[in-house]
């Protein structure tokens, strides 16, 4: 009877879970198998694996050397010389383009891939992700540790850390671009020509090097609060007895803290890390605000696909493969982290 | 209860009755004072239609979130929207969700307008959208600074504008302002880029991308050398962040006073002599250089009005797009908002002259200007200009040299376009000039094809893009003689 009353309960949340969630994610994995697309009349075929297909395939191939018309190797500036990538990756049915080139046991390498856009957009968001998420969770724990210790204004203090990640993302990211211009228009140009680091003129958006750097400080700058709040949190469920107890048998503060208070706090921060990290791989706003079509992270590049190449189906597929990586990412995390599911 | 329900409906009824009217909604933009005039322009239809209310739908300032915007109506069929406020570029693209205007009494107006622009909005002959306001890429240069540096007059070509451009940051910068840079434009990898690369292209007589009969013609030698000496700028008279640059940051240079020269859109004039402009007064603008064998070349920029087909009221919607765009309605906005009509006569008109001089000098770079090969190319017009400003971008900040970009360019264009590719030789097979003796045909090919590719092959950095692609092209067009490598149905 009671069984019965809690399935009935349960059955309106059920309902509205399939209506919000299950559905729309039936019709995305739907039109993932079909060559759609967005707002358009053409007529809709099923494609099967193809969109993943195109979105996925990724091949290695050997650079021969690049040789002169007597068999010579060619030097140049006594550096042997590799024939170009488009001689060596595949070109049917799709054409494959280079993701980056390796060089191992003295051989060249090059990795090709149908959508070499979107292998990269995986790795720049993999690597935005560890880095950004590592970033905040050091400065936050510090922040945490800071603001967890009594001293007078702390309130104010709690209150004005939490400012950045209150300010809406669009706006710090066009914050972030007219400090970070590329001339002495900007804070970060002139504060680096005075230090004398550099010439004033230092392009953080459009030097390839610069790109991710830049948009993982932003990134940090933005979330660091947030962790740092979760932290928080967490210190103030430790009991002060333990530290009490610590002090009675001698252990220093920082041996207080590395037996005390990060054993205590580490299911806090296994929570807040799960949750940055699912957060940032989704990461779309700044990258999409800030860099456009120059450089995509794996949402930005589904927005690409669905608004800048109207294809629906493969940005259907773009989105399943991001579900299933932050998937991933999460089982690992709990599996790893030890998170409690009971 | 029942009696309150039934009153309530009465009301309903009632009110749907005084409300019997149509009401049409236009999505319009709102960049500076575009809002405020679409709004004005809308009520002056109301006051002489009073059966019809125009609401005025205001649209993201970017593009392509404006794009974004559009699509999610189109894809919904939703008759939300009637009038579509429609970049230059679009038409093709999203010709399948709107009417032709032809059949809504366009045909007694089209011929007051640029021709340009309506054969830009044509589609499969039916036209698209009626041409709201017009843009063009003009040169602003300072009048002062010219005057001072002994130039009589603006640039003619390129390497004017350079050594122009050098003397003028050498000497501004001895004078004690060390943020001052010559030459300004629109470097960032976005739509911008597509418009300032293929004037530098075009009016370097290298074609205009993919030609109007649809063959891709950017993998050309003029081309090239366009697309080298704008990378030669950066860094030299144009600064290093220029490869980030949109209008705006542009802009924002040049009105400080740090610029000599601006390649930018029409917009800037007015804002160029407004009150808090630091160079007001002293600058002026002309037609763009051209290239050492060309003819100057602006880009072909502005808006259309364009019927939604899902509109419920096709027949008054439309007439509210040709009164937006009547000469009448052009006019105020020319004059109040430096607008650029798209109506001819409206040029000699004194009151929009007297508040736009340059309108009258200028007049034939507005009605010759090179539209991109938006139409040709629909519906991947966006993919393919995407595929460009990358190219072009990968250039400007050095990680490609531009024999390299073009040809893997053409490459991407042929795919997007769906032109059929061989496969690539493989080094087992057929190769010999690798792994056989003795010359293979493939040499042959060099030393015969030595004529026409050896400037191409002997600039490039010792990739051979140029030539792979140059052989598949050959092998598509059905000129096997150029390249020695089988085709795909064969090599198996």
């Amino acid at each position: 009877m009671e069984e019965r009353t809690a399935i009935l309960l349960l059955v309106p949340s059920f309902l509205i879970l399939i209506l919000i969630a299950f559905y729309p994610f039936g019709q995305v994995i739907y039109s993932s198998l079909t060559s759609a697309r967005f707002a358009s009349d053409e007529p809709t075929r099923f494609v099967g694996l193809q969109n993943y297909q195109k979105l996925l395939s990724i091949t290695i191939r050997e650079l021969p050397l690049k040789r002169d018309a007597n068999g010579d190797v060619v030097l140049r500036d006594g550096v042997k010389q590799y024939e170009s990538w488009v001689r060596v990756l595949p070109r049917q049915p799709y054409r494959y383009r280079e993701v980056f080139e390796v060089g191992l046991f003295g051989k060249r390498y090059v990795v090709g891939a149908i959508s070499a856009d979107f292998i990269r957009a995986i790795w720049d968001t993999v690597v935005f992700t560890v880095i950004a998420v590592l970033g905040e969770t050091i400065l936050g724990l510090i922040i945490a540790l800071t603001l967890s210790s009594n001293f007078p204004g702390r309130g104010a203090m709690r209150a004005a850390m939490l400012v950045p990640w209150a300010v809406i993302t669009a706006v710090s990211a066009r914050i972030w671009e007219w400090m970070l211009q590329p001339s002495r228009a900007g804070l970060f140009n002139t504060v680096f020509s005075y230090l004398g680091i550099n010439d004033g003129s230092t392009n953080f958006f459009g030097d390839r090097h610069l790109q991710l750097p830049s948009m993982i400080v932003m990134d940090v700058w933005k979330t660091t609060p947030f962790m740092a709040l979760l932290l928080l949190a967490g210190l103030a469920t430790i009991p002060s007895e333990l530290y009490e107890a610590a002090e009675v048998d001698g252990a220093s503060k920082i041996r207080q803290f590395f037996s005390v208070t990060l054993p205590l706090l580490s299911p806090t921060l296994a929570v807040a890390l799960i949750f940055r990290t699912l957060d940032s791989l989704r990461v779309f706003d700044i990258f999409q605000i800030v860099l456009g079509n120059q450089r995509f992270s794996m949402a930005s590049y589904t927005q690409y696909l669905l608004i800048g190449q109207r294809e629906l189906g493969m940005s259907s597929a773009a989105s399943v493969v991001i579900f299933v990586l932050i998937f991933a990412f999460a089982i690992l995390y709990i599996r790893t982290l030890g998170v409690d599911t009971e | 209860m029942r009696r309150a329900l039934v009153a309530l409906l009465a009301v309903a009824a009632i009110g749907s009755l005084a409300w019997a009217q149509v009401t049409i909604t236009v999505a319009a933009g709102a960049v500076g004072q575009e809002l405020e005039l679409t709004k004005a322009g809308a009520q002056r239809y109301m006051d002489s239609h009073p059966g019809v209310t125009v609401n005025v739908l205001e649209t993201p300032d970017f593009v392509q979130d404006r794009l974004g915007t559009y699509l999610q109506l189109f894809e919904a069929k939703s008759s939300d929207v009637d009038v579509f406020q429609i970049d230059v570029i679009w038409p093709g693209d999203l010709a399948e969700h709107f009417v032709d205007l032809y059949q809504y009494g366009a045909k007694d107006v089209v011929d007051q307008h640029f021709p340009a622009i309506v054969q830009n909005n044509t589609v499969d002959g039916k036209l698209i959208g009626i041409p709201w306001f017009t843009d063009a890429g003009l040169l602003y240069y300072r009048t002062d600074l010219l005057q001072k540096y002994g130039f009589s007059d603006p640039p003619k070509t390129w390497a004017e504008l350079a050594d122009m451009a050098k003397t003028i940051q050498d000497g501004e910068r001895a004078a004690g302002n060390p943020d001052f840079w010559g030459f300004v434009w629109q470097g960032n990898a976005y739509e911008g880029l597509t418009c300032d690369a293929l004037e530098w292209v075009k009016s370097s007589n290298g074609g205009e991308i993919i030609s109007p009969d649809k063959v891709i013609t950017i993998n050309n030698q003029n081309a090239i050398d366009a697309i080298d000496r704008a990378a030669g700028w950066v860094g030299t008279i144009s600064p290093p962040g220029v490869t980030s640059f949109g209008e705006e940051q542009a802009r924002n240079m040049w009105q400080a006073g740090n610029a000599a020269f601006m390649r930018n859109w029409p917009y800037a004039y007015s804002l160029g002599n407004a009150s808090d402009s630091a160079i007001a007064g002293k600058f002026d603008v002309s037609p763009l250089p051209a290239g050492p064998n060309g003819q100057p070349a602006a880009t072909l920029g502005g808006w259309q009005l364009a019927v939604s087909k899902y509109s419920q009221h096709p027949d008054v919607a439309a007439d509210v797009a040709l009164f937006l765009a009547s000469p009448a309605e052009q006019k105020i906005r020319a004059v109040e908002g430096s607008l650029n009509p798209t109506i001819k006569s409206l040029y000699q008109d004194p009151d929009v002259l007297k508040a736009n001089p340059f309108f009258g000098s200028l007049y034939d770079v507005f009605t010759n200007a090179v539209a991109r090969p938006s139409t040709v190319t629909a519906p991947n017009y966006n993919e393919v200009s995407t595929k460009f400003y990358n190219a072009v971008h990968s250039v400007l900040t050095g990680q490609e040299n531009a024999t390299d970009a073009m040809a893997l360019l053409e490459l991407d264009l042929q795919d997007i376009t769906k032109a059929a590719i061989p496969e690539p030789p493989t080094f087992r097979r057929g190769w010999g000039r690798t792994f056989g003796s003795g010359p293979s045909p493939m040499d042959r090919h060099r030393r015969a094809g030595r004529s026409r590719w050896t400037k191409r092959i002997g600039t490039s950095s010792g990739l051979n893009v140029a030539e792979d692609a140059r052989c598949s092209l050959a092998w598509r067009s059905g000129r096997p003689s150029c390249c020695s490598f089988p085709p795909s149905s064969s090599s198996s």
